[in-house]
């Protein structure tokens, strides 16, 4: 089957398996920030933005985003020209292996669209379910949190 | 997604097309709601895939205190909604943040956790507390029941040929409070409890007290909402209950968590929710 979306802002008339999930979607089209870790909704490392909600992408079939908009790590920024949160991320040293780190922007990403002032609290229950194996999750906090800071003194887009 | 050989997708408008569709392909098509439970099934059963969430059953509505909640209204649309946030003091959204994490919640709806009732889920136990009514359609015409109505009979026979249209939750004087016993934060439950309170000139007027994930699905204790009406809160009834509920609440033992710790943990779980209840009443 067939089916319109926008992808980060083009777009798209793909075909599609209708079983398929958005997470094989989004890798066939190239968007390798996209991780599978356990394909069954668990970890977070597949999560992507439908309409500006983090979703599961592996647990998401590919036809549900029709007519919608998904919006990638890729869509936020690029190595040459990061987003804020992605400097937060490296300036606090969030990052080691950086498999979840994808998921867990774009989960930050959300809860900072809907409350640029967080709690420590309010981060930790945003970000309760993306599994990170490296970090101890500490500089993930600190991150977002100065990523919020940044985006209230209007550093943001 | 572990769900396998899919061959058709198709996107109802309306709940007869559901049903009609539903009909056509002889139980080898499912409704899709959020997915999250149908994509992870392991089904090689299933050829076509109808997903019900354009069909304008995403609402919450409050009538008369109470709630209308249409099937495909998903957890964040809940907890995003004034008249939900304010139903019961906010008790049915202290729920819900207590499912999952939010990327799960902006994809699950509130039929999909009613049709799939997995015994270790939260919603169920709060459900059950509540008395809340659900609707559904089939080639019939449209049904109710209350939910435990429901889960007591074939509900899952029920759902092959039928859509769940709205989730009602009632009005209440009083207070309810919700408590999960978890590994971590946005891990299911390893027993969970739900109660409500009504209290007059110091006395309890009417008791609701359901437990979950015991392991089965949420239940209520009729037994002890009986005993609660007519005594006094405080310390010495929350003493008197723990010791009741662990003598008489049946609990077993799952991959997840044995009979004896849940039988350790039961009677200070029941004590502890009721105490909240009560605190919320302003009578503790
Ligand atoms: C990782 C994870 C963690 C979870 N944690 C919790 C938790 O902490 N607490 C808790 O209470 N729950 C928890 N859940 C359960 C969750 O609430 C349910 O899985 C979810 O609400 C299902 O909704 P859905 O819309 O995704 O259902 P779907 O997967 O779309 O559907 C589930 C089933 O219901 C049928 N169905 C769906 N909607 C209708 C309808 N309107 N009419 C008829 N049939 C229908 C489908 O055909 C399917 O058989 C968790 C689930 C997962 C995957
Ligand atoms: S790969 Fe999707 S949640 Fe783990
Ligand atoms: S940085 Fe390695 S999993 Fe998070």
């Amino acid at each position: 089957m067939k089916i319109y979306f926008e992808l980060n802002g083009e777009q798209q008339y793909v075909d599609i398996e209708p079983g398929e999930s958005l997470l094989s979607l989004l890798r066939r089209l190239g968007m390798k920030s996209v991780k599978q870790g356990c394909n069954t909704g668990d970890c977070g490392a597949c999560t992507v933005l439908v309409d500006g909600r983090a979703v599961r992408s592996c647990i998401t079939f590919a036809a549900k985003v029709r007519g919608r908009r998904v919006t990638t790590l890729e869509g936020l920024g690029s190595p040459g020209d990061l987003h804020p949160l992605q400097e937060a991320f490296l300036e606090a040293g969030a990052v080691q292996c950086g498999f979840c780190t994808p998921g867990m922007i774009l989960t930050a990403y959300e809860l900072l669209s809907k409350n640029d002032n967080p709690t420590p609290e309010e981060v930790r229950a945003a970000i309760s379910g993306n599994l990170c194996r490296c970090t101890g999750y500490r500089k993930i906090v600190d991150a977002i949190l100065l990523a919020a800071k940044w985006k209230r003194e209007g550093r943001w887009r | 997604m572990r769900l396998r050989g899919i061959k058709r997708f198709h996107y109802a408008r309306d709940v007869e097309e559901a049903l009609s569709l539903l009909s056509a392909y002889q139980g080898r098509a499912a409704l899709l709601a959020g997915g999250v439970d149908l994509a992870r099934a392991a089904r090689g059963d299933l050829e076509g895939l109808i997903d019900i969430t354009g069909m304008g059953l995403s609402y919450v509505r409050e009538e008369g205190g109470g709630l209308r909640i249409g099937a495909t209204t998903t957890l964040t649309g809940i907890l995003e909604n004034k008249a939900a946030q304010g139903y019961l003091g906010g008790f049915f959204c202290e729920v819900l943040r207590q499912v999952a994490a939010p990327p799960l919640r902006n994809m699950a709806t509130l039929g999909g956790a009613v049709v799939s009732a997995h015994p270790w889920a939260d919603i169920p136990t709060a459900l059950v507390a509540l008395g809340a009514e659900v609707r559904w359609s089939d080639e019939k015409g449209e049904h109710r029941a209350s939910v435990e109505e429901l889960w007591q009979g074939q509900f899952r026979k029920i759902f092959r040929n039928a859509v769940l249209t709205e989730i009602r939750l009632p009005a209440w004087e009083g207070a309810f409070a919700f408590e999960k016993l978890s590994r971590s934060a946005c891990d299911i439950a390893l027993l969970n409890c739900a109660c409500g309170l009504g209290i007059e000139d110091g006395k309890i007027a009417w008791a609701r007290v359901a437990v979950g994930a015991t392991p089965r699905r949420g239940r209520r204790l009729t037994w002890l909402e009986d005993f609660l009406v007519g005594n006094q809160p405080g310390e010495g009834l929350w003493r008197e209950v723990r010791d009741r509920v662990e003598a008489q609440v049946e609990v077993s033992s799952d991959r997840r968590a044995s009979g004896a710790w849940r039988k350790a943990v039961v009677g200070p779980l029941v004590a502890r929710t009721l105490k909240r209840a009560a605190e919320k009443m302003g009578d503790a």
